[in-house]
């Protein structure tokens, strides 16, 4: 049966990339336990909207795990404490009466602060844009059963691919690292035989891209791989290490 | 007026050789000279600015999200069709596009369906080319599954993420071309008119959601990719941002909107249970391989399922359709479930749920298999259910998924308003009345990889150039309306948040415009929603202002939106006196309880023009003719 | 940009370096611990194993120098991946909680590694950089490790040699992407036990000296 805690909220608000932010202390009552975090902040907000306050602003969209546009740090724990789990997907009856909840925005350099709990991710999206593709134009693509990918090739190649690039990997990095998400797509590619052809020039872009950016580097602390809603694994970080250092010292690309 | 279709001569399966040949071509130098504008980056617009791109089109693409790959195709998880027969097993073009318009209750255009049928299998081709980790078999072919409406195996999947997997295979061929140059990407953009010069249209007016700044940009096309309006039920599948405010501008902008009130509802989803929810989740119909749905044979039997003894249980679909059994069509699947709970023998708290019970599939292929199969959806509903799925059966419940109306477009994917294309989920083109499963992502690929980039050529090279600037006129009306419909809402300072207003209409459309209707009840929803709108702009609170990111002001604007789209779906459903597919209407039925469709008077597109505000619409009808496909009532016995 | 100082210039370059580096201090670690072992077979042993080792001539020197370049490589390279690692979150996190990747190892690697900096030049001072003519290596160290101070510092040293290794020796195969499901639970143990070995092989010298004196 549906019961209900009641919980204070820690809410880091700012008001844009030149504010300094600051924590704002809400109470949220009357929660239900069957509530999503993310709709548990919806309540907090329609009473904030009543009460003639700004609403807390945040990241979502799909609300099922899968579009990667949520993410918030709660207790100190990118998307919250649950393995595996998006922050719309983390239930509230993970939570006790009484508890205090701090929530923060995903920190880092490269993910400039938008307001409250939104940040500007597109950084991700430039470290693809690096050569996180396969140069194959629309049409005149050979029968897609023409090459024979071994299952297990697929299963870790869809393992990899499974990255929904919400940037908890960023996030939960103690030095702000996009190894993780690199590494996926960089994995995903070089694994699949379509992938080979541009796998050297892919790794030495795109890691060349992620450095730019200002992110920070990887020291195999393994946060990453224990944050990720995806639970993406860091033997992907360590095949990008060989595909850079591959190619960096083996191919002629440069 | 008129509605040309323009759908080519000839017989059917000739008709898209030929139309590609009689297509005016862009010479390759001046491709370059043409901006094209995408509103969307779904399947269909991601596919469509990737491959534009490539032509040597100027693209400036738009989302609403913080990037594009976060489109709502993103969900879809059970499969993609083709027509490969790989599995051998009677598959051809033909037959997934007689299966496309059987289950689309015959109320699809047959050109456009074969069209898709055939351009299918390039789909499944490009994609594996793009590194798309497909399921493979052991031998490392690609692996394929049934999937509901259809007896062949005939759907490529990626686990239960083929939308994801799908989406990012055109976001990223499209981050090819933002590195190359060609497109220009902005992220975080609502599109919020659609600006037309001289009868064509010429550019959008957008918001930037982040500073709040109305911006213009002028194209020589505009193409909408901006997906379906499910969320007009406020509780549906779709993703919290997933809107009708694209395409209902721009049918404020003169665009015929087609078959508003087919709407899909999906069996496989999991239940409502709390009126703070926010959304419902879906589950792959593809479950529905493996998992029997049943119901108690008593009504209000209360004990645990597990206490339910195998001759007290009613596996219902398997009961009524013998050959298809639980993988009748979603409409089909939906109703009857609907049904259950009506007559008291739902399960739950709610008596709002069906089970869906995988014991004989684990007992049968071990729980091994299943895991493989559906783990992610097993871990998911764990997740939200807070209950094992391996050890007891899941409930289930059907819920609003998909639209298949949407803005009318001709055989180009153009609509009414010429340069204004409409892709995937937004046009009303392929599904009919109803959706086969794995089909949207199919249709979504379709249009923006193999259908638009053909199309828009002949459109651009048939039409003089005129090359609008942002200073035009028209951009000045248009952003002056944008501006004064925001400050009119934030003036309101009213007592209702906009949640608010979205879960009572939601409340309306869903009790009489949902699952089954009646004219009764649309008649009074429609008033319903009438005063519900005047309440709207008198009592809607939006806090904040407009120059900030502000999240209230973008819902309400949306809701606003749907809240006068909810009432031209009730005109369509009222207009509709059959029953069909997604559209049922109970004075509509067979003796079996199935839709009852009135081919003599209703086999037509009802495309909808606006006539200005609180005005009826003006009916227009597109006559669907048959020449492949020999209508028959619908049986899946 | 030049290949070479493109590759190893990135953070994945960068890395190598460190695990090049990192993975040869532990070969050096697993000979010194191996040479102080003789110790434990007395004066003359230990003396004879210094005058042995001394008596390789240019080879001690130009070991040295490789161990100093690499020193500073690892030294520089560390404190640069330590600042801009910094660099990349200028907002910390108010409640910082590990989600269970971090070890105590790899949580600390820094502030081991500057404890480790201060560690080698305080010990070469006292053991390397001294008059050596009137007195023996052994007279030097029994001298030195009669003082409890000198225990406790090399103690404490130890242990963060020990934490810093347990560490780095894994993470030096993941650098170089040497994880492979088969072997890398293998390759964590023997980092631990590594770590346990330089830890316990090195700290308990200076005990068994001050014990014996």
């Amino acid at each position: 049966m549906t019961k209900t805690i009641n919980l204070t909220l820690k809410v880091w608000r700012q008001q844009g990339p030149k504010d300094k932010g600051r924590f704002e202390t809400y109470h949220a009552k009357n929660i239900s336990t069957d509530m999503s975090f993310l709709e548990m902040l919806d309540v907090v907000n329609d009473q904030l909207t009543i009460d003639d306050k700004e609403p807390i602003a945040f990241d979502h969209d799909c609300r099922e795990g899968i579009c990667g546009m949520c993410g918030c740090v709660v207790n100190g724990r990118a998307h919250g404490a649950e393995k595996g789990t998006t922050l719309c997907q983390l239930h509230m009856r993970h939570f006790d009466n009484g508890d205090t909840i701090a929530i923060e925005p995903f920190r880092a350099m490269a993910f400039k602060a938008i307001k409250d709990l939104a940040v500007d991710r597109s950084a991700l999206d430039k470290i693809i844009q690096a050569g996180g593709y396969v140069s194959v134009n629309t049409g005149g693509a050979q029968d897609a059963n023409a090459i024979l990918v071994p299952q297990e090739v697929a299963d870790l190649a869809m393992d990899a691919a499974q990255c929904i690039g919400c940037g908890a990997c960023v996030a939960a990095c103690p030095n702000a690292s996009a190894m993780l998400f690199t590494s996926a797509k960089v994995s995903q590619l070089a694994l699949l035989p379509q992938g080979m052809p541009e796998a050297a020039k892919r790794a030495l872009n795109m890691v060349r891209t992620m450095d730019e950016l200002g992110f920070g580097n990887c020291t195999n602390e393994r946060e990453c791989e224990a944050e990720c809603p995806k639970e993406i694994s860091i033997t992907n970080i360590a095949r990008l290490n060989r595909e850079y250092l591959n190619a960096g010292f083996f191919s002629r690309s440069i | 007026m008129a509605l040309d279709a323009k759908i080519p001569g000839g017989p059917i399966s000739e008709k898209w050789d030929r139309h590609r040949f009689e297509l005016k071509l862009v010479n390759p130098a001046n491709k370059r000279k043409f901006d094209v504008i995408v509103v969307g980056t779904g399947l269909a617009g991601g596919s469509a600015s990737a491959s534009l791109a490539e032509l040597g089109y100027n693209v400036k693409t738009f989302c609403i999200q913080d990037s594009p790959r976060r489109a709502h195709s993103i969900s879809a998880q059970g499969g993609i069709n083709a027509a490969k027969n790989y599995p051998n097993d009677g598959d051809s073009i033909w037959r997934l596009f007689y299966d496309t318009v059987k289950g689309g209750d015959f109320r699809a255009r047959e050109a456009n369906v074969y069209r898709l049928a055939q351009v299918s299998n390039d789909i499944i081709d490009q994609c594996v080319a793009q590194g798309i980790p497909f399921a493979r078999d052991y031998g490392g072919l690609l692996d394929n599954r049934s999937f509901g409406g259809a007896q062949v195996s005939r759907t490529f999947y990626a686990r239960g993420q083929t939308g994801q997997q799908l989406l990012l295979g055109a976001y990223s061929a499209m981050m090819r071309q933002v590195a190359a140059g060609k497109v220009q990407m902005f992220p975080r953009r609502e599109m919020l008119d659609v600006v037309v010069v001289d009868g064509h249209a010429k550019g959008i007016v957008a918001r930037n959601l982040i500073s709040g700044e109305i911006e213009r940009h002028a194209a020589d096309a505009v193409v909408l990719c901006t997906g379906g309006y499910g969320n007009v039920f406020f509780l549906s599948t779709n993703a919290m941002a997933s809107n009708v405010t694209a395409a209902y501008r721009a049918y404020k902008k003169g665009a015929f909107f087609a078959n508003p009130c087919f709407t899909q509802i999906h069996p496989t989803c999991i239940p409502v249970h709390g009126t703070y929810q926010s959304k419902l989740t879906l589950m792959s119909e593809s479950l529905r391989n493996d998992g029997r749905v049943w119901v108690p044979k008593n009504q209000g039997d209360n004990r645990k399922p597990d206490q339910i003894p195998e001759s007290e249980r009613d596996y219902f679909l398997e009961r009524k359709y013998p050959s298809f059994g639980n993988l009748v069509p979603r409409d089909v699947a939906s109703r009857n479930a609907k049904e259950q709970c009506d007559i008291g023998k739902g399960v739950g708290e709610t008596g709002h749920a069906v089970y869906l019970d995988f014991a004989d599939a684990i007992n049968r292929d071990g729980r091994d298999v299943i895991e493989k199969k559906y783990g992610n959806l097993f871990q998911m509903y764990e997740k939200i259910m807070a209950e094992n799925p391996y050890e007891a059966p899941m409930m289930i419940y059907p819920a609003i998924h998909y639209t298949m109306g949407g803005l009318w477009v001709d055989y180009n994917l153009m609509s009414n308003v010429p340069g204004l294309f409409v892709l995937g989920e937004a046009n009303f083109s392929d599904h009919g009345a109803n959706r086969l499963g794995a089909s949207a992502l199919m249709q979504g690929l379709a249009d923006g990889y193999f259908v638009l980039p053909y199309t828009i050529g002949g459109y651009l090279t048939g039409t003089p150039k005129a090359d609008v600037t942002t200073g035009h006129k028209a951009f000045d009306e248009s952003e002056k309306q944008v501006t004064d419909g925001i400050n009119r809402m934030l003036a309101i300072d009213g007592k209702r948040t906009v949640d608010d207003f979205h879960k009572t209409l939601g409340h309306i459309m869903w009790d009489y415009c949902g699952m089954a209707r009646t004219n009764e009840g649309l008649a009074m929803a429609q008033t319903m929603i009438q005063e519900l709108r005047a309440e709207f702009w008198e009592n809607v609170r939006v806090p904040g202002n407009t120059a900030d990111f502000n999240q209230s002001l973008e819902r309400a604007g949306r809701v606003a939106d749907f809240l006068e789209f909810g009432e031209l779906m009730i005109i369509d459903a009222l207009a509709r006196q059959e029953s069909c597919g997604g559209h049922f209407n109970e004075k509509f039925e067979t003796e079996e309880h199935e839709a009852l469709r009135d081919d003599d008077n209703f086999c037509h597109v009802a495309a909808w023009e606006h006539t200005g505000d609180g005005q009826e619409p003006e009916f227009h009808k597109e006559p669907l003719v048959f020449e492949n496909v020999k209508l028959t009532q619908r049986s899946y016995k | 940009m030049n290949w070479i100082t493109g590759t190893l210039g990135s953070s994945i370059g960068k890395k190598l370096l460190m695990a090049i580096t990192g993975f040869s201090f532990c070969g050096f670690l697993a000979a010194h611990l191996a040479g102080n072992l003789t110790i434990y077979g007395g004066k003359d042993a230990f003396n004879g194993y210094a005058a042995h080792l001394h008596a390789l001539g240019p080879l001690v020197t130009v070991a040295e120098l490789g161990l100093l370049t690499f020193f500073l490589v690892h030294v520089i390279i560390g404190l640069i991946l330590f600042l801009s690692n910094l660099k990349a979150r200028p907002v910390r996190y108010a409640v910082n909680k590990s989600a269970g990747g971090r070890t105590l190892g790899s949580a600390t690697m820094p502030y081991t590694g500057a404890i480790l900096l201060a560690f080698i030049i305080f010990h070469l001072m006292n053991f390397h950089f001294v008059d050596k003519t009137d007195t023996t290596i052994f007279n030097i160290v029994s001298n030195a490790f009669s003082n409890t101070g000198y225990v406790a510092i090399y103690i404490v040293a130890m242990v963060a040699a020990a934490i810093h290794v347990s560490h780095g020796f894994w993470s030096a195969f993941q650098t170089i992407g040497a994880n492979h499901p088969k072997y890398m639970p293998l390759i964590r143990t023997v980092s631990i036990a590594f770590a346990v070995v330089v830890g316990i092989g090195f700290g308990f010298l200076p005990i068994y000296i001050f014990l014996l004196a």
